[in-house]
């Protein structure tokens, strides 16, 4: 049987598969029971206060959840933040990464000091924040405060209009390393060849960087935009330690939204809805970058 | 780091745990149970105390206790999770809010039918044993019951020339304004709106202060009825906050713990605080507020105004896992006794601990007559005789219900709308009941 | 690096004049809010509370650090209690003894996760991007969908997968469920770096007689280090910072990371701003001193000349 095997399938797909196997096994025993586990549920109306009654109901939880009014402020306010955070994270990640690219005295001391976010747990990362954010004893009422941008303590975090651009910054502050990390190793695998050739035909500093830098930082930038999407849509921790979808629904989520759901309101079935709903989207739109910025796949 | 000492209750409890000991060698020790192990969670409050405790009755009983505690924000989840999981929980702290939803879902044992158990309940104050009722069958013994307390700084009003602390909500703000405008405090008022898991006990508390209520004994909704409901206190709040300025409009992202820290700095003059925080608002190694903070029976508000207040508890509840099993049981049965009545010593001595240490007053009805108690309120509080009153007008939070916990994400969203000044009472309170409807409709 | 011709001075004084600007800028926006935390780590509870506030400690006390590395494990008695609510900061919260314990979980979890997450993405890395086999693009895709379920949707579940193999409150249940979670991205990360190396240098490979295996290890390997580093990194940091799973997954000290222990002191009845901040400054200096050290091989890939061709 096993020559029938190797007939059939080639060196390089055998190859392959004894390649891709053990990942493929971690994630068979430790994703995939979870993920088809809370697929089941989100066909079922389970709801923990009635324990006894678990009727099949089919997408009927996907049609409520659509029907809910909380699920489009939610869709609201987490494509704001979404946006936000990844927009602003790449281009900050961007700029640091040219900076750090240079070759000057004191470059790998800033390298060092770029993971520094990224190290801070997201627990750390939201208290800091929200003392630096606080209306009385902040560190931002008293900067403003100082150099007269502002008259008098403000509330900053309390106030709706805001709340979502405060915790977008905090979230950026810790995920921009992690970008500009991706992007500094693709920049430094872009060959010096093509920048000595765009010099002698000419090209400036930032022609260079338009036609040389950025083509070749397709894969990184790709990869940039996909994680960053991908981790921006289901933030959570921040949101629990920080606001807790306040003031009002003012950093109401779809994540939040999908934890109030399931462990406020005991409601697991709709709450596993939403979270496909929010889990084919986030799909579709990694997906939609890959095919626009990648290259082989 | 200080350690506080207080050194003649500390060989009390000793003493006690010896005599323990020596009952179980003598007496129980036929009986004793020579292992086994209870597993309790807790959320991460009074740790060290019911560490300490559980020390005394593993020695008193041999039995050994698997401890767990989660930060009370994170409690529930954590809580639930293991539930739907099938952990083997045997006994755990219950909020008084989540009793029905955790009866409907099957979590919580009923113990009318241990009498071990329920024979504490002719010494528990009868609010607390309501409280632990739902349809007539009793879940637990309690950890600890508590009130909303409306507590001012003597030192404020003095500098402010006020004689008397204020007695209605109208005169707490025209004693805010007066110590505005000398310049004494920028918010004299202080509230904790922050959309935590205390919200519901503050609005609770305002709302029946101004004589209003939030569901009637049918559990039909009035809270957006403008004579009976919550309209009038929702209103004094936003006018507090906008029109009077008395009140921060940071409130909103105030928590429990961050408002107790605001106002033991003494940068508030009035404040709605849980009662057992007095303990630590008066202890100098605590606060730097001191001495100054005392309770003063919550003003009334409206026309209709009382002096009623949101009073809460939470209790032992014990699984149907560990009460199905036998020997589990019998451990169980001993721990919630150990714990919530009786140790075996035959004294309240973790009520008595938790009184003294953190200030959290107990159900143990012959604990009010214990002189350590009385000096305890006379020490920290200037005088137990405004809380035991206030007490006995707390009321618990009508809102409870097997659907409560969906329900207040709802009324949280609408006051916290209320105080940014986003929504009209009246509408946030309709859309609260609204809420409250469809729920209890869905439900039947 | 090649000599470059000498430049004329005024461009030079200006690229330094922007190189410094932005530094400052750089070094500000990253350090500051940490220096921050230090700063407020190294003073006590009313000093904290100032307003305005101390930027720097007036009277900087490493009182905190003590309290955390001196905190043992002691039998609580009656005797040995600790009176009176943390919550106002004058006393240590009870939880302090497991702060270093859970720094060493969180290390060894870490370290697990990087070094097996290395063996397991390297080869699936390599076989997605550089062997044209059937069903590439979806293997790639089943991948990376299982990262699009929002995590609190599998906290339920995964509990009970954990529960029946009977590893729950144990460091190898955090170490396989970090693994599922960081193995996607790692994947894609390298991916995204083999396909930059030109395939002329694994065709040159193959004939030279290397199967599979060999053009891994002589062309592909050797050639990504920067992604490698990059990869490790991501997989140890994902682990440091995560904690809804943690949460979820572990009980008491003997498996609880950090993040979970210092969510027990702020979330509620023990919150003391001063030692949280000192907390936190050693929640951050593992992973920055191990960044310090591997920098240094992020940069090295820039000499490999083959790629830069």
């Amino acid at each position: 049987m096993l020559a029938a095997l190797h007939r059939r399938f080639g060196y390089d797909e055998r190859s392959a598969a004894l390649l891709v196997f053990p990942v493929v096994a971690v994630l068979l025993v430790v994703a995939a029971f979870p993920i088809l586990y809370s697929f089941w549920v989100s066909l079922h109306d389970i709801v923990l206060t009635r324990p006894l009654r678990r009727p099949f109901v089919g997408f009927d939880n996907y049609l409520r959840v659509f029907d809910d009014q909380r699920f489009w402020v939610a869709v609201a306010r987490t494509t704001i933040y979404t946006v936000v955070t990844v927009a602003v994270t790449t281009l900050l990640a961007m700029l640091v990464a040219l900076l750090l690219n240079e070759n000057f005295p004191g470059n790998r001391l800033l390298q060092a000091l770029l993971l520094v976010p990224w190290a801070t747990p997201s627990v750390v990362n939201g208290l800091m924040w929200k003392w630096i954010y606080d209306p009385t004893y902040g560190l931002l009422n008293a900067l403003l405060l100082k150099l007269g941008l502002i008259e008098k303590y403000r509330v900053w975090l309390g106030d709706p209009d805001l709340t979502l651009l405060l915790i977008a910054n905090a979230a950026i502050w810790k995920q921009m390393p992690l970008a500009a990390l991706l992007i500094i190793v693709t920049m430094k695998a872009i060959p010096d060849d093509l920048y000595r050739a765009a010099k002698v035909d000419g090209a400036g500093v930032f022609q260079r960087f338009l036609h040389v830098t950025l083509p070749a930082l397709r894969p990184g930038l790709m990869l940039v935009l996909v994680y960053e999407t991908m981790i921006s849509i289901r933030h959570f921790d921040l949101f629990l330690i920080m606001t807790q979808g306040g003031p009002g629904d003012a950093s109401f989520t779809l994540s939040w939204l999908i934890y109030v759901e399931t462990f406020r309101s005991l409601r697991f079935g709709t709450g596993a809805a939403m979270s496909y709903i929010l889990a084919i989207t986030t799909f579709v739109l990694s997906w939609a970058v890959i095919r626009f910025l990648g290259r082989r796949i | 780091m200080k350690i506080e000492t207080a050194p003649f209750s500390r060989r009390a409890l000793s003493l006690g745990a010896l005599s323990g000991a020596a009952l179980a060698g003598s007496g129980q020790g036929a009986r004793a149970q020579a292992g086994g192990t209870v597993n309790f969670i807790g959320w991460s409050a009074a740790v060290d105390q019911v560490r300490a405790h559980i020390t005394a009755f593993e020695r008193a009983t041999g039995v050994r206790v698997n401890y767990e505690n989660f930060p009370w924000a994170q409690f529930r989840t954590a809580l639930v999770t293991r539930l739907v999981g099938n952990a083997p929980i045997d006994v755990s702290w219950v909020s008084d809010a989540w009793l029905p939803e955790f009866a409907e879902a099957g979590w919580l044992a009923e113990i009318n039918d241990l009498p071990q158990l329920m024979r504490y309940n002719a010494e528990a104050a009868e609010y607390c044993t309501q409280s632990m009722t739902y349809r007539g069958k009793q879940y637990g013994l309690s950890y600890y019951g508590d009130h909303m307390s409306f507590m001012y700084n003597t030192d404020m009003l003095a500098r402010a020339g006020i004689a008397a602390p204020p007695t209605t909500w109208d005169e707490v703000v025209e004693q805010s304004l007066r110590m505005k405008q000398r310049g004494i405090a920028e918010f004299p008022l202080l509230l904790s709106l922050a959309a935590d898991s205390w919200l519901i006990e503050f609005v609770s508390a305002l709302t029946f202060a101004f004589g209003g209520r939030f569901v009637d004994e049918q559990g039909v909704p009035v809270m957006a009825d403008a004579n009976r409901g919550a309209v009038r206190a929702a209103r004094f709040l936003r006018e507090a906050i906008h029109t009077h300025r008395v009140l921060s409009p940071g409130a909103v992202e105030t928590g429990e713990i961050n408002g107790l820290r605001a106002f033991g700095s003494g940068a508030h003059a009035f404040a709605i605080v849980p009662t057992y925080r007095i303990r630590a608002l008066n202890d100098p190694t605590q606060a730097t507020a001191a001495g100054k903070i005392r309770i003063t029976l919550m003003p009334k508000g409206g026309p209709n105004g009382t002096n009623d207040t949101c009073g809460w508890i939470r209790f032992y509840g014990m699984t149907p896992g560990a009460k199905a099993d036998r020997a589990r049981r019998e451990r169980a049965v001993r721990f919630m006794e150990f714990f919530g009545g009786r140790d075996t010593a035959g004294n309240y001595s973790m009520q008595k601990m938790l009184l003294t240490d953190i200030g959290l007053p107990s159900c143990a009805l012959p604990l009010a007559l214990d002189p350590d108690v009385v000096n305890f309120w006379e020490r920290w509080a200037g005088g137990g005789a405004i809380i035991a009153q206030q007490s006995t007008l707390a009321r618990k939070k009508d809102v409870i219900s097997p659907w409560f916990g969906e329900w207040v994400e709802t009324s949280n969203q609408a006051w916290q709308t209320v105080c940014l000044g986003r929504a009209e009472p009246e509408a946030a309170m309709r859309t609260a009941a609204a809420k409250w409807t469809e729920l209890r409709r869905a439900f039947r | 690096m090649q000599a470059t011709p000498r430049r004329p001075v005024a461009p030079r004084v200006m690229r330094g004049m922007l190189l410094f600007c932005f530094s400052a800028l750089f070094v500000l926006y990253v350090a500051g809010p940490v220096a921050w935390l230090v700063s407020s780590s190294l003073q006590s509870e009313a000093e904290i509370t100032a307003v305005p506030p101390n930027w720097l400690p007036p009277s900087p006390s490493l009182s905190n650090f003590e309290a955390i590395f001196t905190a043992g494990e002691r039998q609580v008695t009656y005797e040995t209690r600790r009176q009176g609510d943390a919550a106002t900061g004058g006393f240590l919260p009870s939880g302090a003894s497991n702060l270093l314990p859970s720094l060493w979980n969180s290390l060894t979890v870490g370290i697990w996760v990087a070094v097996l997450n290395l063996l397991l993405s390297v080869t699936a890395a390599y076989a997605i991007a550089v062997i044209n086999f059937r069903g590439r693009r979806a293997t790639l895709y089943t991948v990376l969908a299982t990262r699009v379920v929002p995590d609190i949707a599998l906290v339920v579940p995964l509990f009970l997968v954990i529960r029946n193999l009977g590893l729950i409150n144990s460091v190898g249940a955090l170490v396989v469920t970090y693994l599922a979670i960081t193995v996607p991205f790692t994947i894609f990360i390298l991916i995204s770096y083999f396909e930059g190396i030109p395939r002329d240098l694994y065709r040159a490979a193959r004939i030279d007689g290397c199967g599979h295996w060999g053009a891994l290890r002589h062309v592909y390997l050797p050639l990504s280090l920067p992604a490698l580093v990059a990869a490790l990194t991501f997989a140890f940091l994902t682990s440091w910072n995560e904690f809804v799973f943690a949460l979820v997954l572990t009980q008491n000290v003997e498996a609880q990371t950090l993040p979970i222990v210092i969510s027990g002191f702020i979330m509620d009845f023990t919150t003391s701003f001063s030692f949280v901040n000192a907390a936190g400054v050693i929640a951050i200096i593992p992973p920055v001193l191990m960044a310090v050290v591997f920098q240094r091989y992020i940069v090295s890939g820039l000499t490999a000349g083959a790629v830069k061709g």
